[in-house]
């Protein structure tokens, strides 16, 4: 079964939170607040009172204009510096207590929808590396790679500070190097890689359970208990997107169809296919992102050859995947890994793999 | 937008009043003349000049604080304004021959209008200078407005890109890149809140405009980086003049709006040109910054 889940329209994201540290932020560079929130649909009474919830399309909508009123490049990680631990309650003390980067992490995967509802968290273990991968919650168009940014310096921030130390994250962007690289550079770290098919931020295992200074075991304790209040009363921990991404990464070894995936959910093909439309994406394309994504952590992680992967996909012939591989990536598979072999400063290692049979 | 026109009430009623004279002075002496008897490409030739001295004389306004340059600017282009302003009234409104004040406003406010706007831009342009001197440290070889820092106002890491890359062609002239950033700002930034965080970077600009040489350039790089162009030296004296910045921010005592002091330290990494594009100098300089700097004391 499809776990329950949210939309763009659904109304939740309480606007005294997240929403309202941008609005700080680009009124403390002059803006109005009224123009901040112009055709948002939110009031500033309202948020202010703390009693306005937005949905996912009026955050985005608010940080549409946010980027009007302060077109500045750092506008993105500025937000995200001052977005974690945050007073969002019961998460924020969550987070703010994890004793290690494991449960700090295990918050953004679990409590998605209180701590980061416009983008999710899928964090993977394998091999001595730790992948923290984000991905777009419910259509986020032309403010995702606005979202990837904040998200990413939120969370290098958070991290340095609750560990009280720089944590050597190498970042992997599906994007090509943008036009102001220096933001990167300086809000994120030195180890960027663009045109990598994946916003992922990458560490070495170990760093996972290092225990870290501020927690306290009590404090987590209570928040957790809240924490699970909180998701219960709203009834659902991630998106429609995401719990459908998460089903067919689940099922990536089996063919799955559109009808297979509406049963799931309880419902008929034509509702999944408006659902699904209605959040700017269809069927196929999640299909091929949950396939893409396994791929690439097959190879770049696991270290599986060209033919393992094609296999653990279940293709059943080698230029048949190859030629998938090239529809989702634009690259050959072991071009693909040679450049991602490169983020993890790792030699190469089609030297010694299956160069001929890809 | 409107910035700079509050300050100029009086002189804006002054011309408003002035034109207002002309035309009721051309009423009482003349006569309206018939629509066949109008030149419609005149009018538009010279209302089109009026309006566009008049649009002239808003934006100097809109631009400028009050002083001796912008009384001359305004004074001229208000002597040009009413000129072609009775030019157009005079294809409009017939005057009796007997009238001779129109040809002395229309031909004589124009070359007093010109003297006066020429006095001004001999002045503007002699202003121009001093603010040059001014911003000297903060610009170098080209001006370019669109691309300084809202924050700071020095410019930006696209200007430092370009800055660079017209130094470096300049063959056989040493240049050094100097990358400085404030130790663990991400911290800095938690303890004093955003606001005061973007006060210290303010201050630390000036600051380190005030330690640096006349023909250094100091640029906004992003965030807490900030990058200095050192034409004409060479690593020994960058390392020397990066020792007194770090000196300088040591003994700097920022308050914060609630009176505390905060100290904070600088890190300095270096790069002197051999060669290469201004991308990899800035690489190379952020690279030395990020292996120098200094590990936090252990807790």
């Amino acid at each position: 079964m499809i776990e329950a889940s949210y939309e763009l329209d659904d109304k939740f994201i309480r606007a005294h939170h997240q929403p309202v540290t941008l609005m700080d932020l680009v009124c403390d560079q002059g803006a109005e607040v009224d123009r901040l929130l112009r055709h948002t649909g939110l009031f500033y009474h309202e948020v202010a009172a703390g009693r306005a919830l937005a949905s996912p399309r009026q955050y985005l909508q608010l940080i549409h204009n946010a980027r009007r009123l302060y077109p500045e490049p750092e506008l993105s990680f500025l937000h995200g510096q001052r977005l974690f631990p945050g007073h969002y309650g019961a998460v924020s003390a969550l987070l703010g207590n994890a004793p290690d980067l494991g449960q700090a992490l295990a918050v953004f995967e679990s409590a998605q929808s209180l701590i980061s509802p416009l983008l999710t968290t899928r964090v993977a273990r394998a091999g001595d590396y730790c992948c923290v991968q984000w991905l777009d919650a419910c259509g986020a168009g032309d403010e995702y790679r606005f979202l990837v940014e904040t998200m990413m310096a939120g969370l290098a921030s958070v991290t340095r500070w609750l560990s009280g130390e720089r944590l050597p994250w190498i970042f992997q962007f599906s994007y090509p190097r943008p036009a102001y690289p220096e933001q990167y550079r300086v809000h994120l770290g030195s180890d960027l890689h663009f045109d990598a098919h994946m916003d992922a931020m990458l560490l070495p295992a170990g760093y996972l359970d290092r225990p870290w200074p501020r927690a306290s075991a009590t404090a987590r304790a209570l928040a957790l208990r809240d924490c699970e209040n909180d998701l219960a009363r709203l009834g659902f921990r991630t998106s429609f997107i995401q719990a459908l991404y998460d089903y067919l990464r689940q099922r990536v070894r089996e063919p799955v169809s559109l009808e297979q995936a509406a049963s799931a959910l309880g419902a008929s093909p034509a509702t999944l296919k408006r659902r699904l439309r209605r959040q700017g994406t269809h069927f196929q394309q999640l299909l091929d992102r949950a396939r893409k994504h396994e791929a690439l952590h097959l190879l770049q992680l696991h270290g599986y050859s060209n033919d393992q992967v094609a296999r653990h996909l279940s293709f059943n012939d080698p230029t048949n995947f190859r030629r998938s591989f090239k529809r989702w990536t634009g690259l050959t598979p072991s071009a693909c890994r040679r450049l991602l072999a490169r983020t993890l400063d790792r030699p190469d290692p089609s030297a010694r793999s299956d160069e001929g049979a890809c | 937008m409107i910035r700079m026109l509050h300050l100029h009430r009086w002189k804006i009623l002054a011309v408003a009043t002035l034109a207002n004279l002309v035309l009721l002075a051309n009423l009482a002496a003349g006569d309206p003349k018939g629509l066949e008897e109008i030149a419609w490409l005149d009018i538009a030739g010279e209302g089109g000049a009026a309006l566009l001295a008049f649009l002239w004389l808003g934006l100097i306004l809109n631009s400028r604080p009050s002083g001796r340059v912008t009384n001359y600017l305004v004074a001229g282009l208000t002597g040009i304004f009413i000129a072609y302003w009775q030019d157009v009234l005079d294809e409009v409104i017939r005057l009796p021959e007997a009238v001779v004040w129109d040809h002395w406003v229309e031909s004589g406010a124009m070359p007093l209008g010109m003297v006066l706007l020429t006095l001004g831009i001999y002045h503007w342009q002699r202003e121009q200078l001093a603010i040059n001197e001014q911003l000297r440290r903060r610009e170098r070889i080209f001006r370019e407005h669109r691309s300084f820092d809202r924050l700071t106002n020095l410019t930006s890491a696209p200007y430092l890109r370009r800055q660079l890359a017209m130094e470096l062609g300049e063959a056989g002239r040493a240049v050094t890149l100097m990358m400085l950033d404030v130790n663990r700002f991400d911290h800095v930034r938690r303890q004093l809140g955003p606001r005061d965080a973007d006060r210290l970077l303010q201050e630390l600009a000036e600051l380190l405009l005030l330690n640096l040489r006349q023909d250094d350039l100091l640029c906004r790089y992003a965030g807490d980086r900030f990058a200095v162009v050192l034409p004409g030296t060479g690593e020994r004296e960058a390392t020397l003049l990066g020792g007194e910045l770090i000196a300088a921010v040591d003994h700097f005592a920022f308050k914060t709006r609630q009176g505390e002091t905060h100290l904070q330290r600088l890190d300095v990494g270096l790069a002197t040109a051999r060669g290469d594009e201004p991308d990899a100098l800035i690489e190379r300089a952020n690279q030395d910054l990020e292996a120098r700097r200094q590990q936090p004391a252990p807790a």
